[in-house]
């Protein structure tokens, strides 16, 4: 059975109303092609989720459903507790949706393109002047507000696709891989952004490929692979359910050899020299510490130098991906 | 929000980005005034019979290209796809697409028409019934560009779809020649032709009468086209761009 998001104890928590987007069983393939097989998770009200993926994964495939650019095979979708199917104006009338690409108006100015939307979202003609103008503000292109969107630089172009989505003050935003693009600076500022409108109380569905991004800024995760979810929970669950193992760099005083290592401390999983170091992969970081000692007093060598690091959501990833491509372990891990 | 309101928002901006730049008009009102000029230095008399018809063919050419061209540039860069993202029907967007497509070919053919009745005499016996083939012309072309350009990915697809019939259509729809003057074996298919009762109505508006019979029967046959493109053009829409 693939991962499902409800049966996570933090989501069993979750009351119905604080659910933003549900999907249940949600099916969709291309011809002969399963883009999505039976997915399920949750989004929280006023929290990043984020969608993470290889390519082809079908995470793009999930968002255009959910925003009603795509219609689904199988399985319920909500938003805000209305299916985007059956009630796309009102659905869309509550949502933001950054797509991959920055898809403004490019010969339009700045201005005339937040207020173009705003026209579509049913602002009045002041409520969108003013509007255009807090976003512009708040997005610092105050100064771009009468240049063309297509002569801004990406990163510029990216902040003005952002600032569109929000004119008319979503409940939900959905982010198909904000940063993708854009140099480190900018996709620094994009991330401070994303802070600032979840602070504002907007639930944002995030897909990146990104995984430090990911782990900066959400609180849960799911991860599809092949169309299915195979783990969801929150970024600290799903790093201490899936990465499992801490990573441990030592340094002896003495010559080590791989296998006494590993066969006199069974707590380390694996071990390889790397730049004078030994890193370890060890299960439980207290158990291997004691048998590293034990190792050295055996020996007759000192530990010089040790240092521990967390597992990251990226080493969750990596090792959920192993485990979905191993023939006995579609499910994960 | 009214999805009246959304529909002309669409089309306002379509026109401030697309239809009222200054190569779009020139070629809306040059080509078809080269054409007719070329007529009437030829034959003063007999430009009159020619003239509605290539005012037609204008609105045919004109609108069916521009409704495609927006429709499928917007596919391109994405910008489509933010129109779909808005809390707008499908119905909203395509009538939104055609009135922006309709008012280009209007506006050209009125001033290419009150030009031609201030500097070649043209007269103008119905103007109610002209400015009715013109309403009705460039609605029906637009609804049938936007079909068109719904099906394929690029411009140049468009354009090739849509000549399989347009070139035909000039030969049929009495653009050239009244239609009472037609070989018997091409009048079943001028009847079928969207362009014909167009040509006629305008025709009526010129010179006052038709060989199709009086006005109501070419309107007729105009607002069926125009209602039948309409109802095929919206669910044409939702079904190609809803995947």
């Amino acid at each position: 059975m693939p991962w499902r998001c409800e049966e996570s104890p933090v989501r069993q928590a979750d009351q119905e109303a604080q659910v933003a987007v549900r999907v249940r069983g949600l099916k969709k393939s291309y011809d002969t092609l399963v883009a999505l097989d039976g997915v399920s998770f949750d989004v929280s009200k006023g929290r990043v989720f984020a969608y993470l993926g290889p390519n082809g994964a079908g995470k793009t495939t999930t968002i255009n459903i959910l925003c009603g650019l795509l219609e689904r095979d199988g399985g319920e979708v909500s938003i805000l507790g209305r299916d985007v199917a059956s009630d796309p104006v009102y659905v869309k009338s509550r949502i933001g949706v950054v797509t991959e690409n920055s898809n403004l108006y490019p010969e339009l100015r700045c201005r005339r393109n937040l207020e173009y939307l705003g026209e579509l979202y049913g602002l009045s003609g002041g409520e969108r002047k003013k509007r255009a103008e807090e976003l512009l503000c708040g997005f610092e292109l105050t100064e771009k507000a009468d240049a063309p969107f297509g002569s801004l630089s990406r990163g510029m172009k990216r902040r003005l696709t952002i600032g569109a989505a929000l004119v008319h003050r979503p409940e939900v935003l959905f982010l198909d891989e904000p940063t993708t693009g854009l140099d480190v600076p900018s996709a620094k500022a994009l991330r401070r952004l994303v802070r600032k409108i979840v602070d504002d109380g907007t639930t944002v569905l995030l897909t990146t490929h990104n995984l430090f991004e990911a782990e900066e800024l959400a609180y849960d995760v799911a991860v599809l692979v092949g169309g299915r979810i195979v783990a969801c929970g929150s970024v600290d669950e799903i790093k201490r359910r899936v990465g499992g193992a801490r990573s441990v760099a030592v340094r002896f005083s003495g010559t080590v050899h791989e296998d006494a290592l590993t066969s006199a401390c069974p707590a380390v999983k694996s071990a390889k020299p790397q730049d004078g170091f030994w890193q370890l992969d060890v299960a439980d970081l207290h158990e291997a510490l004691g048998q590293l000692i034990a190792f050295c007093q055996q020996r007759g060598c000192r530990i010089k130098d040790v240092g521990a690091r967390e597992p990251t959501l990226e080493d969750a990833f990596v090792s959920l991906l192993a485990g979905a491509a191993r023939p006995d372990g579609r499910d994960g891990p | 929000m009214s999805q009246i309101a959304g529909a002309l928002a669409i089309s306002r901006k379509d026109i401030e980005s697309y239809y009222g730049k200054p190569p779009l008009v020139t070629w809306g009102l040059l080509f078809p005034a080269v054409l007719i000029l070329a007529v009437y230095v030829k034959d003063r008399a007999g430009y009159l019979a020619v003239a509605p018809g290539i005012i037609g063919m204008t609105l045919l050419f004109g609108n069916t290209s521009m409704a495609a061209i927006v429709i499928t540039f917007e596919k391109r860069t994405g910008t489509l796809e933010r129109l779909l993202l808005a809390p707008l029907s499908a119905r909203t967007i395509v009538l939104g697409k055609a009135f922006s497509a309709a008012a280009y070919g209007i506006a050209t053919s009125l001033v290419l028409t009150l030009g031609f009745v201030a500097f070649l005499d043209m007269p103008l016996a119905r103007p109610v019934v002209f400015g009715l083939g013109l309403v009705l012309g460039a609605g029906t072309f637009s609804f049938l560009g936007i079909i068109a350009s719904v099906m394929v990915r690029e411009v140049f697809e468009a354009m090739t779809l849509m000549n399989f019939f347009r070139f035909p259509l000039l030969f049929v729809s009495g653009v050239f020649m009244p239609v009472a003057q037609m070989p018997w074996w091409i009048k079943p298919v001028t009847y079928l032709s969207p362009l014909t009762p167009v040509v006629e109505l305008l025709r009526i508006g010129v010179q006052g009468e038709s060989t199709l019979g009086p006005a109501w029967v070419p309107a007729s046959i105009a607002i069926l086209f125009f209602l039948a493109a309409g109802a095929v053009s919206i669910p044409s829409f939702r079904r190609c761009t809803m995947r």
